[in-house]
């Protein structure tokens, strides 16, 4: 070997080294907890709570069908609060697209201290308590709240809306809570846009729809992709929204799952429709990447 | 497309131009001043002028990609003031080349031609003309980030170039380069517009850069244009004391008409010199700048009808470079001139020694007269 490539296999063996922190870090507090609920989901549930250790598919049977044995029934509510949860994931991705994306740009716009004064009201909400802020809607948004309030002061509407205890409520939470994750991938790659790249294009005859969708998207994609997966992951596991905004009528899977655990003590049921989430959100993600990468080659190549 | 320059008349006019920029203290810069151009059909016409004169700026008024606060553009006799940049028929190459990192080297090429709806068969042909035509036939599939500075230097130019522009804006294009490659795209730049028939306006703060490849250049200081002239008339015949000493060597010396006689001049200047000269419509008692190219001052006597006059100096340094001498040389009372002599050259007989007073010889028809602050 010469010098150079002992070198180059020293660093690449260094680099290996500084990963070990953090994959045992991971190791054992991701996948050791992942192991126990993936075999737990195999389990049969105890009577007052509890496992007894026997091979039990029929969790998973009592989700989507089959197998079915073992004094399971199939439930279809299940996985329609599956569904229903994706939808409120999507939509809360959606619309947390549409608030921060304009706003990257409007931001990435402005000079020195304004930028650095945004940037810090963004971040400011972690400061305080999820839960208190949380709560701080179920006021602004229950009947005899400052939301109806001002509707009805303002002569818009007669009777109070009801928006507390909707799915509507549950949307607006859960898009109050993940804005900023939204906003910070997406800016940080809208600033990294050259804007003499706009200009290029304006100026090779591009109309502003055109510059858009040939120069603009493309080259933020990366940042739109990373914002929609971590604003969509958490939406779909959140229970704390759904529990205080949704009331006794918006239930999602995250609801679900804290009810198996905590309240009907069922915990290979509920580790089952964990699994089933998580699969789930696996695949639509990895679904989602494929679909932009391959969406990124073709804006990137012949007549996009 | 067309060859040659057989068409004098003027693809696009400035007139009153002025753009403002507010600085951060408040107060108003600007960075054009009243631009007045017009441009000719298929010529090289070069802007040049000293760093934050205003030639970028200008470059992107003509663009649209800045907007005028007063003054007009047309094109062809037509108003292009409220025409947006995406509908003006002119490509601009940007400083910083601006390619797109997303898109192939041809896909860049092919940009304009894609947004503007062209078939794909025209498009494909085009874009290969394109790049073959600047030598980069196989790098057609690569990305922008792989390409050497030079080369993508040359993918900005024929981006804008396959969309047969009526104007082709180019800033700075070449500064980014080596010196040698530098020299050799100079000389491929001129070719390529001689070939392709399109007008170019040109940006440059390199006066020798301006002096080779223009047509015409227009001298800018200040947001004004000081001169528009052919290369050797802004060289030999500048119009102010700004022109003679951005463009080429000089010496250059505030001074007062002492006689007039029917276009002989006799000129009294700062260091007590007196100067022989030609010009036209001087009186006694004007206020002028005079300028004395190096190379017209000479050791040996270069006699002109009847009259030879000479100044007289102490050679300070003296550097031999083979065809021609250059020498650094003071006056008694202290005034500092540049000679670039050729006729002693190749003598070797100690004339030009350091230490020396010589006499340097000049021919008054080469003296320059300009009037002090006179624009053209
Ligand atoms: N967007 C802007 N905001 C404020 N001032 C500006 C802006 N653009 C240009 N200027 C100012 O206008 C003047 C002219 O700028 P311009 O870029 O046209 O100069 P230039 O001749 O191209 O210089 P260079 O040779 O350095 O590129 C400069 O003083 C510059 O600081
Ligand atoms: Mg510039």
């Amino acid at each position: 070997m010469t010098a150079a490539a002992v070198r180059r296999r020293r660093n690449l063996l260094a680099g290996y080294g500084l990963l070990v922190p953090i994959t045992v870090l991971l190791g054992t507090l991701f996948l050791v907890p992942l192991g126990i609920m993936v075999v737990y989901s195999f389990l049969e549930p105890g009577v007052y709570g509890g496992v007894s250790w026997s091979f039990y598919p029929y969790n998973y049977g009592r989700i989507l069908g089959w197998p079915i044995g073992g004094g399971e029934e199939f439930d279809p509510v299940y996985l329609s609060i599956f569904f229903h949860s994706v939808l409120l994931a999507l939509l809360t991705v959606a619309l947390s697209l549409l608030i921060c994306y304009p706003a990257a740009f409007w931001v990435s716009r402005m000079t020195g201290l304004r930028k650095n004064l945004i940037l810090f009201l963004v971040t400011l909400p972690f400061f305080a308590n999820l839960l208190i802020r949380i709560y701080a809607w179920l006021l602004i948004l229950r009947p005899t709240g400052f939301f109806n309030v001002a509707l009805q002061t303002a002569g818009l509407i007669v009777e109070p809306l009801q928006v507390i205890f909707t799915g509507t409520a549950v949307l607006i939470g859960l898009v109050y809570v993940l804005v900023p994750f939204m906003f910070l991938p997406l800016y940080a790659s809208v600033e990294r846009l050259d804007p003499i790249l706009i200009q290029a294009s304006q100026d090779l005859g591009a109309t502003p729809l055109q510059t858009f969708r040939r120069v603009v998207l493309p080259l933020t994609l990366p940042g739109i992709v990373a914002g929609s997966i971590i604003v969509f992951i958490p939406a779909l596991g959140n229970f704390i929204v759904p529990a205080l905004l949704g009331g006794a009528k918006v239930m999602m899977s995250g609801n679900l799952i804290e009810q198996q655990f905590l309240k009907a003590r069922n915990w290979p049921f509920g580790a089952a429709i964990a699994m089933l989430v998580m699969a789930s959100v696996l695949l639509l993600v990895v679904v989602y990447v494929k679909k932009v990468a391959r969406r990124d080659e073709q804006t990137g190549g012949v007549g996009a | 497309m067309s060859g040659g320059s057989e068409s004098t008349e003027d693809v696009l006019t400035v007139s009153g131009a002025v753009r403002q920029f507010q600085t951060p203290e408040g107060t108003w810069l600007r960075a054009l001043d009243g631009i007045d151009l017009a441009i000719r059909n298929n010529e090289f016409l070069t802007l040049l002028g000293p760093s934050g004169c205003g030639k970028t700026t200008l470059l992107r008024v003509i663009a649209g990609l800045d907007d005028l606060d007063s003054g007009t553009l047309t094109l062809e006799g037509r108003p292009l003031d409220d025409v947006p940049a995406h509908r003006r028929p002119f490509n601009t190459v940007f400083q910083s080349y601006a390619l797109f990192p997303h898109l192939s080297v041809e896909d860049n090429v092919g940009y304009g031609l894609d947004v503007a709806g062209i078939r794909p068969s025209e498009r494909r042909r085009r874009v290969a003309d394109g790049l073959s035509m600047v030598g980069l036939g196989d790098l057609g599939r690569r990305m922008p980030q792989q390409l050497s500075g030079g080369q993508q230097q040359r993918v900005a130019l024929v981006r804008a170039l396959v969309n047969n522009p009526k104007l082709l804006l180019l800033d700075e294009p070449l500064s980014a380069l080596d010196r040698k490659l530098r020299g050799q795209m100079q000389i491929e730049l001129k070719a390529l517009q001689h070939k392709v028939g399109i007008t170019f306006i040109f940006v440059t703060h390199d006066q020798e850069e301006a002096l080779t490849m223009s047509d015409r250049i227009a001298v800018m200081n200040k947001g004004r244009i000081q001169q528009l002239a052919t290369p050797f008339e802004t060289y030999h015949h500048p119009a102010n004391r700004f022109v003679a000493g951005f463009v080429g060597n000089s010496n250059l010396l505030g001074g007062r008409v002492v006689a007039a006689d029917r276009g002989d001049l006799k000129i009294e200047t700062e260091g007590g010199l007196t100067l022989i000269a030609g010009g036209a419509g001087f009186a006694v008692g004007d206020a002028v700048d005079v300028l004395l190219r190096p190379e017209f001052l000479s050791l040996a006597p270069v006699v002109v009808g009847d009259v030879a006059p000479t100044l007289e100096a102490q050679v300070e340094q003296a550097v031999f470079v083979g065809s021609e001498i250059h020498i650094h040389a003071r006056t008694d009372r202290g005034l500092a001139l540049m000679v670039l002599d050729r006729t002693a050259a190749g003598r070797g007989d100690g004339t030009a020694d350091v230490g020396r007073v010589v006499r340097f010889h000049y021919d008054p028809s080469h003296v320059h007269v300009m009037r002090t602050g006179g624009t053209p």
